[in-house]
């Protein structure tokens, strides 16, 4: 039986101007289809978007296809039917990143995830304004859809902090870290934040590209021999709030898996090809360098190998 | 030709002959109105007129209007009815009501049995589980209709639908799947019923089928029509829709007809593009306007019910504690919208159901109109359901009228008491009485699909305030007469739409759209305006008449 890979779902929440567009417009210029597959972003307002005419390549109605293989759509008013139209593509999106509403609780939109198996949660993203946020944290007709917000996101980026000094990015990290401490922050100016981190680690190779700029780390590990889906599970989640994603393609005596982590949670699916057997981690500084990890996936097969 | 109509009564909403006996009908327009002899002297002047006496034992009013309902009352036709009252069909069919979720049950299973293939979704609608009060439909009620195909029950509300097993294997939904749109039981199972956007989306997905995609097919237009006909509409509004390009035309075309019995307004969904693309788009379709088909307002969705906890309350909030409601725009991006269409000279009819949402809507408004006075905007606030004697206060200084949904004194109007509001919000819930004191143009409305259509009974919710266990909601104040009701649901819709010099009263130059009645409701009086037969209407002058009723 072949089954449909699912298709990995992340929402973009943050208020009017925190940022999200600029987010969307760098995913959407910088997207590798050959590696991340064909990216479908979901967004309120095309003309905001203010995409590289050149890499336009064609436009009909509610979507813009781009060269690079991306398509932009617009949600209308009904965000329901705009995503159940485009779960009609042929061929499918292999990822479907979905611009929230200023005011929307993006927790809400990440449930469809939820309930859809032809969807794979790969998490909220939440952008908070770095020069607005004690307004809306404050404002009595905005202040519970902030911590709607907050309290949605696997991932908080900080947003516009070249315009605010040091002091009060620092001051805006202890009050998330207050109230998510088991979340990552990083802070994205332009929007510029890394594409594996926002959009997981579709198609890496164990040659994972370097990461700079943000604090982050990555290792990557191939092996072979079977490896218990649910003992790597139950590890995996041990490794927060520091681990950030993971995804490895391996085999264990059910036969071979895709394990993905994100947003806090561990997703498995059957594999049908044969295995690469390869695990790539991505997080903050202190999650497992590439000998660590060997050691760690060693330790689940000997593990089960007493069995 | 003229005809001169001769019934038993006729209440005009015009104060200057408030009641007749004759009216004449003359190119689809009202030439005269009054007593046998009025018209009399109008035959001496123009010429002999032919008397028509078919409703000489009718009273006649002015056609009604409904200024908020949804054409998806008549997509819903395309499939099964299964609420708690007797509701005509709009082939004039009387589906029974159901009185029991057995009694649904038996309906599902009579439908099931009558088809040929057993692959086939069964989708029902309009079943409201307020009257089953013992227990609630649950997964096994649906999986004993089939275990073969899709079984989707969509409520009343809108806000909820039950599915069988079959739904919730192709969704993949399993007892380990955590969220608040997938309610469990007392012992903690999934009981079959699914919320808001969510469960749509569950049944779309399961079924293959985009069931609001037929929104403004032929078919659903004529629906709509012939539900209205049957409850004495002659103009019903569509509260919106995005009329993507060329919509339009296929509308015209079967809306002008004239076999098709109702003048329908269309609101432009404010937020379908930008505010620059929604001006070009409007003024665009102001142009294709006909007698029969508008386009002449935008409407614009603040937040969301009161009902389904996402309307926005100012303090103290939720009565049983829920969390304050959302958005649905941006209050920035709700005035960018409010200013753009005002300043272009565009009537907005804006959603707002909590009473924060309202006074950030008057805010929005008053700063649209600040920047681009305008002194006949007629924007108007639809549903505001939890307004203050100071928000209505605000409406009138600033000329925005008001649709209150006072279908919602009854449907919901228990659950407001000990639920959504408690009982001092839910006594002044959908204040007609405190509108008209404080001089606020009033209209009242069912938003059909989400309760019946039917003016009457609209009417009658807003004079008795009854909630359906009986319970009065607030006193005199609150309460409107029978006469004033009668003009909401006639010369207040029409002014609400601007319509008011066409449609509303029965008054020399003004459009022949009527509402015949089997009784007189002035003489019927509050407690029966409900339950007053509608034999048909007059739509510019012809008769359409209804089936079961005549």
């Amino acid at each position: 039986m072949t089954r449909k890979p699912a298709i990995a779902f992340t929402v973009i929440g943050g208020f009017l101007g925190s940022g999200k567009t600029s987010l969307l417009n760098h995913l959407l210029s910088h997207s590798d289809t050959q590696r991340q597959g064909r990216l479908y972003a979901m967004v309120n307002d095309f003309g905001a978007l203010n995409i590289d005419a050149e890499l336009i390549a064609a436009q009909n109605g509610n979507q813009i296809a781009l060269s690079n293989g991306c398509v932009c759509c617009s949600i209308g008013d009904d965000f329901t039917r705009a995503l159940f139209a485009l779960l009609q593509e042929d061929p499918l999106p292999a990822h479907i990143i979905v611009e929230a509403s200023g005011v929307a609780d993006p927790a809400r939109i990440a449930a469809f995830a939820a309930v859809d198996k032809q969807l794979r949660l790969n998490g909220v993203v939440t952008l908070v304004d770095a020069t607005a946020y004690q307004t809306h944290a404050h404002d009595p007709q905005l202040a519970d859809n902030y911590d709607r917000q907050i309290e949605a996101a696997d991932l908080l980026l900080l947003s516009k902090i070249d315009l605010v000094g040091r002091a009060e990015l620092d001051a805006l990290h202890a009050g998330l870290e207050k109230r998510r401490p088991d979340v990552p922050r990083l802070e994205v100016s332009h929007g510029a934040a890394p594409l594996d981190l926002i959009l997981g680690l579709e198609g890496t190779m164990p040659a994972a590209r370097p990461l700079d700029s943000h604090n982050l780390e990555t290792s990557a590990v191939h092996l072979h021999g079977p490896i218990d889906r649910d003992a790597l599970a139950a590890r995996l989640s041990t490794l927060q709030p520091h681990l950030i994603r993971a995804k490895g393609v391996l085999t264990d005596r059910r036969g071979a898996y895709v394990i993905h982590f994100a947003a806090g949670r561990v997703t498995l699916e059957e594999f049908d090809a044969t295995p690469h057997g390869h695990f790539v981690i991505i997080g903050k500084a202190g999650i497992p360098n590439a000998g660590q990890l060997r050691a760690l996936l060693q330790d689940l097969l000997e593990q089960k190998g007493k069995e | 030709m003229t005809i001169i109509y001769q019934a038993k009564s006729i209440r005009t909403m015009n104060p200057h002959k408030p009641q007749a006996t004759h009216i004449a009908v003359r190119d689809g327009h009202i030439l005269a109105v009054g007593t046998k002899d009025d018209i009399d002297i109008w035959q001496s002047a123009w010429g002999e007129m032919q008397l028509n006496t078919d409703f000489a034992e009718r009273t006649l009013l002015p056609g009604f209007v409904e200024g908020h309902s949804h054409m998806m009352e008549g997509l819903f036709w395309n499939y099964h009815y299964v609420g708690y009252y007797d509701r005509e069909g709009p082939d004039g069919t009387i589906w029974p009501g159901l009185k029991s979720i057995d009694a649904v049950i038996a309906r599902l299973k009579e439908i099931e049995a009558a088809r040929s293939d057993k692959s086939e979704n069964i989708i029902a609608w309009g079943f409201d589980p307020i009257f089953f009060t013992d227990r609630r439909m649950n997964i096994a009620d649906l999986d004993s209709v089939t275990t073969e195909a899709p079984v989707i029950v969509m409520h009343a509300s809108l806000h909820i639908l039950n599915a069988n097993n079959f739904v919730m294997q192709a969704a993949g939904v399993s007892e380990s799947d955590n969220s608040e749109f997938i309610r469990r039981d007392d012992n903690g199972k999934i009981c079959g019923e699914f919320l808001g956007q969510m469960g749509m989306f569950m049944a779309m997905r399961t079924t293959n089928l985009d069931f609001l995609a037929m929104g403004s097919s032929p078919q659903t237009l004529v629906n709509f029509a012939n539900v209205a006909r049957q409850t004495g509409v002659t103009t019903a509004t569509d509260l919106a829709n995005p009329m993507p390009a060329g919509t339009e035309d296929p509308m015209l075309e079967q809306v002008n007809q004239d076999s098709y019995p109702m003048r329908l307004v269309i609101a432009y969904q404010g937020t379908s593009g930008t505010p620059e693309e929604g001006v070009a788009r409007m003024q665009e379709l102001a142009k294709r306007q006909s007698d029969k088909l508008r386009f002449s307002l935008v409407k614009l969705i603040a937040d969301g019910s009161i009902q389904g906890f996402s309307a926005r309350l100012k303090w103290p909030g939720y009565f049983n504690g829920a969390p304050n409601g959302l958005w649905y725009i941006e209050p920035e991006r709700l005035r960018s919208y409010l200013n753009a269409f005002t300043a272009a000279g565009i009537q907005v009819h804006v959603h707002t159901n909590g009473d924060e949402c309202t006074h950030v809507v008057l805010d929005a408004i008053e700063e649209a109109l600040r920047a681009h006075p305008w002194p006949d905007h007629r924007h108007t606030l639809q549903h505001c359901q939890m307004a203050s004697r100071s928000d209505f206060r605000r409406m009138r200084n600033m000329g925005v009228g008001v649709n209150l949904f006072t279908n919602h004194l009854y449907y919901w109007g228990d659950a407001h008491r000990s639920v959504t509001m408690g009982p001092e919000r839910a006594d002044r819930l959908d204040d007609c009485g405190g509108a008209l004191a404080e001089s606020v143009p009033l209209a009242i409305h069912s938003d059909a699909p989400v309760t019946a259509l039917a003016p009457l009974f609209t009417a009658w919710c807003a004079v008795n305030r009854r909630s359906s266990s009986g319970v009065t909601l607030g006193g005199e104040a609150e309460k409107i007469s029978v006469e004033q009701a009668l003009y909401a649901i006639t010369m207040g819709g029409a002014y609400s739409l601007k319509m008011d010099g066409e449609i509303g009263s029965l008054e020399v130059g003004k459009r022949a759209d009527m509402a015949i009645l089997a009784d007189d409701p002035i003489e019927v009086g509050a407690e029966g305006l409900k339950d007053i037969g509608v034999v048909g209407t007059m739509v510019g002058g012809l008769v359409h008449l209804n089936k079961a009723r005549a």
